[in-house]
């Protein structure tokens, strides 16, 4: 039980089981990034704008090195607009031009227009440095989790709560 | 405080770890009352392996935070990679330089003492599935010289009474009769009547009660009374015998 609070270094102990579970989580997290090249290399699809290939939870994986081509029209990407935090999955339906500098345009599956309205103010298509990663593989659904989260913000603070007692109550 | 902490006694499965972690506090205690000097190296290689780790992996999240993905990207993977490292030492370090170990000191005189669990034995737990037994290697290495193993096993029962409370003196009387160099630290335990026979007549006396005893046992379990319930036993018992 809490007897180990008793004990400076006991404490010290179960402390670290609950810190090494939390930073060996980010740094598995960072590592997958470094491997993908992407800042983010999983997420989450938020809204229905790729239906009826992704629908909202649905987790997917990104893959942000061109080892074998150039990323292409046809392929599902994950952008950042300048300004919005919030990435968009879309997929790449017009390119002009060849390399770093191409110009992409893109759009939803179930939008009527493509995404020039989603860009920044002035922004009339995105390069390649705009892209965070192609979706090379999902898991429907399991992604709801953290939609979940996100909009209950209360429900990490029981989480995280839940598991702090449950490495504390139970020693090694 | 532990020792003062009621460990059920029924359903075993899941309480022998607890009838271990308070055995294995009371090592330390006692040992250390002795005047031995209680050596915590082990632990403290363990916990600076871990801040060491944790410490990493927490500027990796500021300036990942602070400055952005991309411009930080190789100082990321450096500190994954030692991150790995680090943890993987731990890891390494548990399972194989602490294997467990419960005590580690020095006698007044010089000589190491070790305490830990049996290397066969679930270094977790140090018992096994639902065997109520205690098993201890003590390793004593006097200066300069050779040291030597014993192996021990002895049941919690001896130990723990029957409500489940730890009981120090019998564990004391244990650990001094059955190691000579805590026998010459505290002669006085070591002179004491060897706990098996006393926990012989303990267990014979609890087998001799009556059904009464019994009742009144688990009606004093659930209101909490229970230092009458011990004495009723006590005295139940004895009336049994006259």
């Amino acid at each position: 039980m809490l007897s180990g609070l008793q004990n400076p270094r006991q404490a010290a102990a179960q402390l670290l089981n609950f810190a090494l579970i939390l930073s060996t989580a980010f740094m598995m997290w960072k590592g997958l990034s470094i491997v993908a090249d992407s800042p983010s290399p999983i997420v989450v699809v938020l809204s229905g704008s790729m239906e009826p290939a992704f629908q909202r939870g649905d987790l997917l994986f990104l893959w942000n090195r061109n080892l074998l081509a150039e990323t292409d029209v046809g392929e599902v990407v994950v952008y950042n607009v300048k300004g919005k935090d919030i990435p968009i999955v879309h997929r790449i339906v017009r390119k002009f031009g060849l390399g770093e500098h191409a110009k992409l345009l893109t759009k939803g599956d179930n939008n009527a227009a493509d995404d020039t309205e989603l860009y920044a103010r002035g922004q009339d298509y995105l390069e390649r440095k705009d892209i965070i990663g192609s979706v090379v593989g999902y898991i429907p659904f399991v992604g709801y989790v953290t939609i979940m989260l996100s909009e209950h913000p209360w429900l990490k603070t029981v989480m995280l709560g839940i598991m702090g007692l449950l490495v504390v109550l139970q020693r090694e | 405080m532990a020792s003062q902490e009621r460990i059920t006694v029924h359903n075993l499965a899941g309480k022998l770890p607890n009838l271990k972690h308070t055995s294995d506090d009371a090592i330390p205690n006692y040992l250390n009352s002795l005047k031995f000097t209680q050596d915590h190296s082990l632990i403290d290689t363990r916990l600076a392996l871990g801040y060491g780790a944790f410490a990493i992996a927490a500027a990796c999240f500021l300036w990942d935070y602070k400055l952005g993905f991309e411009s930080t990207k190789w100082f990321t993977a450096a500190a994954v990679a030692l991150y790995s490292l680090v943890n993987g030492a731990l890891t390494l370090w548990i399972a194989y330089v602490e294997k467990g170990t419960v005590y580690q000191g020095k006698a007044a005189d010089g000589t190491k003492l070790t305490l830990g669990p049996p290397p066969q034995i679930s270094v977790s737990t140090s018992t096994k599935k639902n065997e109520p037994t205690y098993y201890v290697v003590v390793d004593v290495a006097p200066k300069g010289g050779p040291s030597t193993k014993l192996e021990f096993a002895r049941s919690f029962t001896e130990w723990f009474d029957v409500q489940g409370h730890f009981v120090a003196l019998p564990f004391q009387t244990m650990l001094a009769t059955t190691v000579p160099l805590i026998a010459k630290a505290d002669p006085k335990r070591a002179a004491a009547i060897p706990p098996p026979a006393a926990a012989a007549a303990a267990a014979a006396e609890f087998l001799n009660v009556d059904t009464h005893t019994l009742d009144a046992l688990a009606a004093a379990e659930t209101t909490g009374a229970e230092s009458t319930a011990a004495g009723s036993v006590g005295k139940k018992s004895k009336r049994r015998k006259a």
